[in-house]
């Protein structure tokens, strides 16, 4: 495992979560997570149900609040009281696992409001961005139509499309394809591999393994909230050094 | 059939007589239920809200306060109005405001004192319409917003009251309904609704039951014609279901199942870690 100090000649994380733990109540689900997200990088977290990975998730964006430890965005901690969280969330955006759309704009609406605003951008320059999105998602022939009235999947791709206008530093997806029917999942996948490649940096937990394996620049397992294992795919997935990973690997492919 | 033709006579000849006060009270009563229901909808508005601002354990101790304060007050208020009898808290407004001020406060204007009161019954329960309203919008849509950097107030403006309101449309129409029929109440301190004039008719004339009809009717009526506006509105704040595509869903025709294997070099990382892969499918644990 790498520490947090590490330099590892890629300069200076845009994210680094240092010893950060969070409990309900007495129940602590995250233990002292360590590690460091550096531009351009996908960074995939997997793990059983449970083990913590939507709640780290979770921490990094603000929706829950680290009972203690750091997480510096630019060296600044945004785990801090003082800090204002919802200008730190406008520049990190997130898809959830259950797309989160607004139901009561269309399309084009929901990837124009937060860029209104919260970026307070003119209609006409906020209208540009989302569509350049929605066209990057291929959802741009449905700009007029309701969340209700289309598939998971596309919900999905609207939802990252949302995120994308905000023009985030880096982008958070929380199991983005864990509640979609199988054969929507390619077309959400088939969205974050280019966004991957296009160099945006992302945080991706998710239980599709072979995706993971091929987009991630660095694959973080873990387990009963904490870091059981950290490396890059070849490492993690090819020759896992834990017996738990080894364990959850062997699981997981077996189904 | 004697005596409804009888009836019939009674009500043409009370008709004839008291038909402008009759539409008068109608006229009044339609104008007390509306105002009173638009300010109680206002009055439920702030305190919906007001009740569900979140309370974070990391917020300031001044501001837990503060909001806990205006729970409890909304709490009490909400409770008191809804608990008693509107009729009574008419008179308990009406000559508590003289008993107090021996005399040198009263309410001259019987508009005022009705509005009043309706209105406040009317805001303690959409005090808690509201709440529901805003509850039973997804929290997911709030995190949704919260995640792209909206703060609670332009959550709350452009996503959740849109829908809250939506939902609650039905309540509103409700008490609007509610209000028309039980603003009769009024009577007691002298406001003269449509029911007053039955009273004052009945009293001159001692021709009770086909003015009684003429009540019944009228009444019916009023109601009637406001539930048939409210579906209107309800229907309109629908929307259409209708969209333009412009064309076709190409990744949805193309991704199709997934199936993540790109073809490999052999020798490469990529190939080893599915090797790997395809041992562990077969069961041969190299641990």
């Amino acid at each position: 495992m790498s520490s947090a100090e590490n330099v590892s000649g890629k300069g200076e994380p845009i994210i680094s979560v240092r010893h950060l733990s969070k409990s309900f109540g007495k129940h602590e689900v995250l233990k002292d997570i360590d590690f460091n997200v550096y531009k351009g990088d996908v960074t995939t977290i997997i793990g059983a149900s449970g083990s913590g990975k939507s709640t780290l998730l979770r921490c990094i964006n603000l929706l829950e609040t680290p009972t203690s430890g750091a997480i510096l965005y630019h060296s600044e901690n945004v785990a801090d009281k003082s800090v204002d969280a919802p200008q730190y969330r406008s520049h990190v955006g997130m898809v959830f696992q259950s797309f989160n759309l607004f139901a009561n704009m269309n399309v084009l609406d929901n990837c124009m409001v937060g860029q209104k605003k919260v970026l307070h951008r003119s209609a006409e320059e906020a209208q540009a961005n989302a569509m350049k999105y929605l066209k990057h998602v291929g959802m741009d022939s449905y700009i007029k139509a309701r969340p209700r009235q289309l598939s998971g999947g596309q919900k999905q791709r609207v939802a990252i499309a949302r995120a994308l206008a905000m023009d985030p530093e880096i982008l958070l997806f929380d199991e983005p394809t864990s509640a979609l029917d199988p054969e929507m999942v390619g077309e959400v996948l088939t969205v974050m591999d280019t966004l991957a490649k296009e160099g945006m940096t992302m945080i991706v937990v998710t239980h599709e393994m072979a995706f993971a394996r091929d987009i991630s620049s660095q694959v973080v397992y873990m387990n009963q909230g904490v870091i059981c294992e950290q490396g890059s795919p070849e490492e993690v997935f090819g020759n896992p050094q834990q017996e738990a990973t080894k364990e959850f690997l062997k699981r997981f492919i077996r189904g | 059939m004697n005596r409804f033709s009888l009836l019939l006579q009674d009500i043409s000849s009370l008709w004839a007589k008291y038909g402008s006060t009759y539409l008068g009270g109608i006229e009044r009563t339609l104008i007390l239920a509306l105002v009173a229901t638009a300010i109680g909808c206002l009055i439920g508005f702030v305190c919906g809200i007001l009740q569900t601002i979140p309370i974070r354990e990391n917020d300031p101790a001044v501001k837990k306060f503060f909001l806990g304060l205006i729970r409890a007050i909304i709490r009490i208020y909400v409770e008191v109005f809804r608990g008693t009898p509107m009729i009574l808290q008419a008179v308990f407004i009406f000559y508590g405001l003289p008993y107090f001020s021996n005399n040198a406060l009263q309410f001259k204007n019987k508009w005022l004192v009705s509005i009043l009161v309706v209105s406040i019954n009317t805001g303690a329960y959409m005090a808690e319409s509201v709440r529901g309203g805003i509850i039973s919008v997804d929290p997911g849509q709030t995190e949704g917003a919260m995640a792209i950097g909206m703060n609670h107030f332009q959550t709350m403006t452009s996503v959740i009251l849109p829908q809250a309101i939506r939902n609650i449309m039905p309540q509103i129409g409700n008490n609007y309904i509610i209000n028309l029929k039980d603003t009769s109440v009024m009577f007691i301190i002298g406001f003269s609704d449509f029911f007053a004039v039955h009273k004052s008719v009945a009293g001159a004339t001692f021709i009770y039951f086909p003015s009684a009809v003429i009540e019944m009717a009228g009444y019916l009526c009023m109601t009637l014609v406001a539930s048939l506006l409210l579906r209107i509105v309800e229907r309109k704040m629908e929307g259409s279901s209708d969209y333009e595509l412009v064309q076709g869903d190409q990744l949805t025709m193309t991704a199709g199942n997934y199936n993540y294997h790109k073809p490999k070099d052999p020798g490469s990382a990529d190939a080893i870690a599915l090797e790997r892969e395809d041992s562990l499918k077969k069961g041969d644990d190299r641990s």
